[in-house]
């Protein structure tokens, strides 16, 4: 009993996590029409730029934590105005996105292991420890429960910017026809940039989240991407709904299939129930065909 | 009369609504046959069904009244004795303009067109077609190079190439100059001197007025008319489609 | 002397896994990332066969090729039902299972250790252990690789491949069943692919999983997209290109451990300015 809920639990944090990264994943693929694979850099960077902060210069945790964000957010601008941008300007096919933006993700991926090398670390130095939570025989660190509460939060977040703000009513029209988007006078190529920005905060604050629960290196970004594509598309691309029931689905999925395999399956386990989707359901769970 | 083609209450659905709606037509053999009709109306849904790009959702297809198809897939199109050209450009862009017609000429098989020779007989073939349209000049530019009327002729070119019975043309002559306007009229006009069954898509009255042994007109994926051309430009109920729309 | 030779080697390896890749990516538009895990197979079959049942590496070579094909062809059939991007996840996809299969599998591959000692081909008593003669049977088996791919893209056949590339639609309406075509030019890349993985691993005479990673079949790619898609000079430029740069840095001083990471800084700027700036790559004669 006590293990079913702990994997149930696992289960529930992996999503958790997964749904952090799908969501503004899928958020910018709504708008650009295009999987962006450095998608998994702003996670990697606000993660180092914790570690670096605050456990190589012993600045303040909530700073730290803060410039983190900030400087996924800036690199999220950064990719969008250097490379996405120009792209779409030459209204370059999605291959040329997919290549180039895989391409971004690795030059990032090395850049990080030259300057802080391929290892595993850890920021258990600096991790706040708010203790352990028992649920119904489980247990939860503090940081497990940050990132259970923190997943709604953000998508509760999307759903009020989505619906109820002149902005989300932009980045919908954007999604669902950018040229239309264009002639009734919206700034497509501003609002995709900010939804980039957006879209690397959030994966900022996944990365971070992931670097205190587990810790640290160079690839970590790049499996979270793949988790929010594997997500995005079990749930339906460009969906941000769909994104967080995907995020939660793959969570559930790995877990009890790891439990009936053995954990060094993971990743088999996840990319054959990514296989499948593309399949049998390649529009997603709530996607139209 | 002799068919070359017929459906009988063909049905083809989008998201609920009847794009083609239990639509039973007859294409006459060896004539040119007009399909008009306001934007919206089925035309290119028809077609697309008939050569196979979407699934048939009621009713079915008869060729050549021998057998009756409930689906077509569309590497099944050409051994029908059917081709078509697209209203949307869609020639290989990246490949030379040789080569955009002596694909189609390829053997049929996986195996068989790995170790055909390049047959003299498949080159001389393609040259003709390209002649007749005037691009084999252009042989070895990329049909991406070509201008907009060019690459038009091209797609001509490739369906002229596979020497089927049935040729769809959707809306050939949109964007053509008036001189490219004249040779695809004169190509089909022999296309049904030789026998062969021409369908054509077509906005154009006078055109249709000036090609077209039959026209059948389409309103809401439905036959609203058909007839002679005279008849059918002439019916009231067709003029309001047009202008009530 | 050596040095040069082993270097030579490699540009002939990467070249024959560039060829492989083209055939598909470049020729018939599927940008597959998933080679790695074909040349995986070719190389831990080799390998197995080998060292557990004394085969001779030609045989085990030949065995090897032929397995990749079985998988290939189960996964084709998987595989020709996703078009453009989701092709690409797709493979990403199969990279990451087979290598967790490599890894994990630890009866049979030996699991993260890899297989080590793995012996060099002989033929009728020679052995290819020298740097030398092992170069010439690399580049041999290029030639022929080389002299079947030109073969398969200049026939009828590898223009249908162009063809779907183009508007795989529009060839079907001509009665061509495209997915055949795919599956079959898909089963041969693989195939060629495993065979560049048998003389890999019997070159290096070790292999571990980390040989046959995402990022080798990225490297890869970097290969074909900076020489150019759709040529067959173009990936061997790319290989000669991208094996030599990074060799340079260990002149200019890196550790290695650093030049490792460069080398992957490189080809991934590489991938991006490729992209931004020639599509076609190098001398290619196809546009992304």
């Amino acid at each position: 009993m006590d293990v079913l809920i702990q994997i149930i639990l696992n289960s529930v944090i992996a999503g958790s996590i997964y749904a952090l990264a799908a969501m503004g994943f899928n958020l910018i693929y709504g708008v650009s029409r295009s999987f962006n694979l450095a998608h998994g850099v702003f996670a990697s960077v606000a993660v180092y730029a914790v570690f670096f902060l605050a456990v190589q210069h012993a600045i303040l945790l909530p700073i730290a934590i803060a410039l983190g964000i900030f400087v996924a957010v800036f690199l999220g601008y950064v990719l969008e105005r250097s490379i996405f941008r120009p792209l779409r300007a030459k209204r370059a096919s999605n291959l040329v996105l997919l290549i180039a933006s895989l391409g971004a993700s690795i030059v990032v991926e090395a850049l990080i292991a030259i300057f802080f090398s391929s290892q595993f670390q850890t920021l258990s130095s600096v991790v706040p420890s708010f203790g352990a939570v028992r649920i119904f025989g489980g247990v939860l660190t503090g940081v497990q429960v940050v990132m259970i509460v923190s997943a709604p939060l953000v998508l509760a977040l999307f759903w009020l910017m989505l619906s109820h703000t002149r902005f989300g009513k932009a980045v919908r029209a954007v999604s669902d026809d950018e040229e239309v988007a264009k002639i009734v006078g919206i700034n497509t190529n501003a609002i995709i940039g900010v939804v980039f920005m957006i879209g690397a905060g959030v994966m900022g604050v996944a990365g971070i989240l992931t670097g205190f629960d587990t810790g640290l290196d160079p690839r970590m970004g790049f499996l979270l991407l793949l988790g929010a594509a594997i997500a995005s598309i079990i749930g339906g691309t460009g969906n941000v709904y769909g994104a967080f029931l995907g995020a939660f689905i793959l969570g559930f999925a790995e877990n009890f299939g790891v439990f009936f395999v053995s954990g060094e399956w993971k990743y088999a386990i996840a990319f054959s129930v990514l296989i499948l989707f593309l399949l049998f359901r390649p529009q997603g769970i709530l996607g139209k065909k | 009369m002799n068919y070359a083609l017929q459906t009988k209450n063909l049905s083809k659905v989008f998201g609920g609504v009847h794009a083609v709606d239990h639509l039973s037509i007859s294409i006459l053999k060896g004539k040119i046959t007009g399909i008009i009709g306001p934007n919206g109306s089925g035309k290119t849904t028809l077609t697309n069904v008939l050569t196979g790009f979407h699934e048939i959702d009621g009713g079915v297809v008869a060729v050549s009244a021998e057998k009756e198809h409930e689906r077509i897939n569309s590497y099944e199109v050409r051994s029908l004795g059917m081709t078509r050209t697209f209203q949307n450009i869609r020639v290989f862009e990246q490949m030379s303009v040789l080569d955009n017609i002596l694909v189609v000429l390829t053997e049929r098989g996986v195996f068989a067109s790995l170790f055909q020779a390049h047959g003299a007989f498949h080159e001389s073939q393609a040259q003709s077609v390209l002649m007749r349209v005037g691009l084999w000049e252009k042989r070895h530019e990329n049909a991406a190079n070509l201008s907009y009327g060019q690459r038009k002729l091209l797609e001509i070119a490739r369906a002229l190439a596979v020497n089927a019975d049935i040729i769809f043309f959707d809306e050939p002559y949109a964007g053509l100059f008036p001189e490219m306007v004249k040779l695809v009229s004169t190509i089909m006009q022999e296309l049904r001197d030789t026998g062969k069954t021409v369908v054509l898509i077509e906005h154009d009255m006078a055109l249709i007025r000036e090609l077209c042994d039959h026209v059948i007109v389409l309103e809401a994926g439905t036959l609203l008319a058909e007839g002679k051309p005279e008849e059918v430009l002439s019916n009231s109920k067709v003029i309001e489609a047009y202008l009530g729309a | 002397m050596e040095y040069i030779f082993h270097l030579a080697i490699l540009i002939a390896l990467f070249s024959i896994f560039a060829v492989s890749l083209d055939l598909v990516a470049g020729y018939t538009g599927l940008i597959s990332v998933c080679q790695a895990a074909f040349y995986g197979i070719g190389a831990y079959t080799t390998a197995l066969l080998m060292q557990n049942m004394g085969l001779n590496f030609f045989l085990a070579l030949l065995a090897g090729m032929l397995l990749t094909g079985l998988v290939a062809l189960i996964l084709g059939l998987v595989f020709s039902k996703f078009k453009g991007d989701y092709y690409v996840l797709g493979t990403v996809a199969f990279t990451y299972i087979a290598y967790s299969v490599f890894i994990n599998w630890q009866s049979l591959t030996g699991g993260p250790l890899g297989i080590p000692g793995i012996p060099r081909p002989e033929l009728f008593g020679f052995s290819f252990s020298s740097s030398f003669s092992f170069l010439l049977l690399a580049v041999a088996f290029l030639g022929a690789v080389y002299v079947g791919a030109r073969f398969i893209v200049s026939s009828p056949f590898g223009r249908v491949l162009r063809a779907i590339r183009e508007d795989e639609e529009a060839i079907s309406v001509f009665g061509y069943r495209t997915s055949f075509y795919k599956l079959l030019i898909f089963i041969i890349s693989t195939m060629i692919a495993a065979l560049g993985g048998g003389l890999l691993a019997s070159y290096l005479t070790y292999i571990d999983p980390g040989t046959f990673s995402i990022t080798e079949s990225i490297f890869v790619l970097a290969i074909v997209v900076l020489g150019g898609l759709g040529s067959l000079r173009g990936p061997v430029l790319g290989a000669l290109i991208l094996v030599l740069l990074p060799e340079a840095l260990r002149f200019v001083g890196f550790s290695p451990d650093i030049a490792a990471q460069m080398r992957v800084l490189i080809y991934g700027l590489l991938l991006v300015i490729m992209m931004r700036y020639r599509p076609q790559g190098l001398v290619g004669e196809y546009k992304l």
